[in-house]
């Protein structure tokens, strides 16, 4: 078999892997967010079912959420599930697991600013949505961009779970090449095409960094 | 302070530049076909019956060749899908081939995202769980091993590390109270594999000393890596192959195998086994 067809079609894969990975930060980045400011919430009820959403994100495999996602609406709700459905559910898992890890480098971020700085902008005259979003938040970026970049450079390797629900991404097709050629070197290349997508995504990260520093 | 939220906007939108352009083509080749969504929102409702029905949906294990697997040209062929492709431009329904994870196949067939299991799935033992057609293929299970190992009949077994699939028929044989269970006993280990790649990858470098696995595959496996596996003349167990639906849909079987019959009358299922020779399959049809 050639060469050229083989990384065609891990590259169509891979397509979909970037799919996935986009959506999920998409999705995830802001609702990551939104958990992290419900964590910190004074109402103890809202802290206290996003805390146990935390736990149940972190504590189960991400592989059960996607099977869970996927199956729910027919197992437990007796709705027919369409093909389609697939990638949504991955997303959806997908997404709503991120967001709970997202969430915890959030809150990290956020309490790691001093109070002071809060206390200053109050008398200087800004309400607390305006002190979060045009004092505290660049800052919270700034400090948090190391850790989310672990996680991304995580989600990029995970989404070759994403086949549990049957949606074909390129670690799968690699496989499905390897079965046909009898052959481990399409595996191999696919760690290629990861590492590679993965070095792209730390060098973006850290040319973000750098241009966020501009505070030091 | 402003240059700074512009900047975090800018990025904002940037990924959502990406991710609007991105996904179109992709659902292109995840779906491999280009079905409107309207048309995805019908498969949605309960699939009509009779000849109303438009999709066959058929999930299979693109990992098992020569029944279902994906060709050099990045298509899923394979005997089995020829077949549905065959039963499909016969009944006027359009396939979708659904390559699945061998250990979701239950969740996918009884929640519908999939109509059978047709993937040299096997019958025996399996009756009671789904709706089987009737048997196409003879098939057996066999042991693969190394051609200079000195495992040559099945006594020789014991104490060796054994290798199976997952969820397998080798792997029910082997633990069938009534079949092999007690010569599985004597095994050192026995070690399940998600697939036969990786199984093949661990008997090649000593990991594993037998492989248990169908024979189409192993004949499969062994002409691709240039002889270098025997298959033991003991066999672990002989079985056959059928098209798995949801237990209690007889009526798309009926459908699905009088089509399949009536290829056989006219011998284009002799024709579709022929493409197949190069790895036993000829053999092993057991519709004539």
């Amino acid at each position: 078999m050639q060469t050229s067809t083989m990384l065609s079609q891990l590259a169509s894969g891979m397509l979909v892997s970037i799919e996935i990975f986009v959506l999920t930060l998409l999705f995830s980045l802001p609702l990551g967010l939104l958990v992290a400011l419900g964590r910190m919430s004074k109402s103890r009820i809202l802290s206290g079912i996003i805390k146990v959403y935390i736990a149940i994100m972190r504590g189960t495999p991400l592989m059960l959420q996607l099977i869970v996602v996927y199956f729910a609406p027919y197992y437990v709700f007796g709705i027919n599930i369409s093909a389609r459905f697939r990638f949504t559910a991955v997303i959806i898992a997908f997404s709503i697991n991120y967001a709970a890890y997202f969430a915890e480098i959030f809150r990290a971020g956020i309490q790691s600013i001093s109070v002071g700085q809060w206390e200053a902008a109050q008398i200087l005259g800004y309400t607390k949505t305006q002190t979060f979003f045009k004092i505290i938040l660049v800052q919270v970026i700034q400090r948090i961009i190391p850790p989310v970049t672990n996680e991304t450079i995580t989600l990029v390797k995970d989404t070759s779970l994403s086949f549990v629900l049957s949606v074909a991404e390129m670690f799968t097709i690699a496989k499905q090449i390897g079965a046909r050629e009898a052959s481990i070197v399409p595996l191999m290349v696919a760690g290629l095409f990861y590492f590679v997508f993965n070095y792209v995504v730390a060098f973006g990260m850290e040319y973000f960094e750098k241009r966020m520093s501009y505070f030091r | 302070m402003k240059k700074l939220i512009t900047l975090l906007m800018a990025s904002v939108m940037t990924f959502g530049l990406c991710a609007c352009g991105g996904p179109k083509e992709v659902i292109d080749i995840s779906e491999g076909s280009a079905d409107s969504f309207e048309n995805e929102l019908k498969t949605d409702e309960a699939q009509p019956a009779g000849d109303e029905r438009k999709t066959f949906i058929v999930g299979f294990d693109a990992e098992f060749p020569p029944y279902g697997y994906m060709d050099e040209n990045g298509e899923y062929v394979g005997f089995d899908l020829d077949l549905a492709q065959e039963v499909c431009n016969r009944r006027g329904w359009e396939l979708v081939k659904q390559p699945i994870d061998w250990d979701a196949k239950d969740m996918e067939l009884s929640s519908g995202s999939i109509d059978c299991i047709w993937n040299g799935f096997t019958i025996n033992g399996r009756e009671d769980s789904y709706t089987f057609s009737v048997p196409y293929v003879d098939n057996s299970q066999v042991y693969v091993v190394k051609a200079d190992s000195n495992i040559k009949t099945e006594a020789d077994l014991a104490g060796k590390v054994v290798g199976v699939q997952a969820d397998s028929s080798a792997l029910a044989a082997l633990e069938d109270e009534e079949g092999k269970a007690d010569l599985a006993k004597t095994f050192a280990d026995l070690v399940q594999f998600a697939d036969y790649n990786t199984g093949f990858m661990n008997l090649e470098s000593g990991a594993i000393e037998v492989l248990a696995m169908d024979i189409g595959v192993a004949n499969y496996e062994i002409s691709s890596r240039n002889g270098e596996f025997v298959i033991l003349d003991d066999q672990l167990a002989s079985e056959q192959y059928g098209i798995g639906f949801l237990k209690g849909n007889t009526e798309l079987k009926d459908q699905v195998e009088s089509t399949l019959l009536e290829m056989v009358a006219d011998g284009t299922f002799e024709k579709i086994a022929e493409k197949y020779a190069d790895y036993g399959l000829v053999d092993s049809i057991c519709l004539k």
